[in-house]
């Protein structure tokens, strides 16, 4: 009687291997996104009790009005102007505040060119320390 | 006459490499792996500075048209009808956690009046920190406006 052997393969199957990879791929590929997680940060006082009285003397206000345009202490001013505005200011006095008040009416867009301007001051030798966005209630509570 | 064996060539392309050239990849999507918890489309303001805002920051989107969604970073986002929401939610996530960090998603063409009413829910909410998110500010729309 003629015995045939059996033998077993002793390899790994791996043919499926690129099918599966492929799929985790195309997964990762379809949820995946890159979405913009870079922007301007700023800190909010934590106790409004500590936050301190700015006399208007003492401060520069920029306005921001609707159509994009912009007022530092009441004169018209362009974007690119507002540090050359303030750096003797801010010469005199460092720490003094700068308040962004933006008009009801104006863009998003406009009061956040007007703060990026601002924080770039570090850079361009004009640092403001002291930017402040008071809210609408803010202004009614504490505005002079 | 004794005839040359013709040599036949075998048509197969080469995969043993492919496997590791798909772990790789894969590798790559691990790791920049992020699911966007916001999916509202909006028109970012362009700002010369930006920094990366901390993972699972709580996002508040707000729309052009003037839809306003939250997450706390951790599950999608919702609509919420009102000003009241946004604050309950503010202070939730506060509660929880106060260190949260905020990103405020929101169109760069939103009248700021909607703007500051959303800065002052996190305010009275007691939020430390507002990233205010952004696109990058191109050389041509630099310094320009007034």
């Amino acid at each position: 009687m003629k015995m045939t052997k059996r033998t077993v393969s002793d390899e790994i199957p791996t043919s499926s291997m690129a099918d599966i990879t492929f799929l985790l791929i195309i997964f990762f590929m379809v949820t995946n996104t890159f979405a913009a997680t870079r922007g301007l940060d700023f800190a909010v006082p934590k106790e409004e009790r500590n936050t301190q009285t700015i006399e208007k003397q003492e401060s520069v206000l920029l306005s921001v009005h609707p159509g994009g345009r912009f007022e530092a202490d009441g004169r018209a001013i362009r974007l690119d102007e507002i540090l050359d505005y303030l750096k003797p200011k801010l010469e005199r006095d460092p720490l003094k505040p700068v308040i962004i008040r933006p008009d009801p009416e104006s863009s998003y867009g406009d009061m956040v060119r007007v703060f990026d301007v601002l924080r770039q001051g570090k850079d361009k030798g004009v640092e403001v320390r002291n930017i402040s966005i008071p809210t609408q209630r803010e202004i009614e509570q504490f505005w002079y | 006459m004794l005839l040359k064996t013709r040599q036949s060539r075998g048509a197969i392309i080469p995969t043993a490499s492919m496997a590791d050239i798909v772990f790789l990849l894969i590798i790559f999507f691990v790791l920049t792996f992020n699911v966007d918890v916001d999916k509202a489309q909006v028109a970012l303001p362009k700002t010369n500075l930006r920094f990366e805002v901390p993972k699972k920051s709580a996002v508040i989107s707000v729309t052009e048209a003037g839809q306003i969604r939250v997450s706390s970073g951790e599950e999608t986002s919702t609509t919420v009808s009102g000003y009241e929401d946004v604050l309950a939610f503010a202070a939730e996530q506060v509660a929880r956690d106060a260190d949260k960090a905020f990103i405020l998603k929101a169109d760069s063409r939103v009248p700021y009046q909607t703007i500051d009413r959303i800065l002052d829910s996190l305010k009275q909410a007691r939020a430390s920190v507002i990233y205010l998110l952004s696109d990058q500010e191109t050389v041509e729309g630099a310094g320009q406006g007034g």
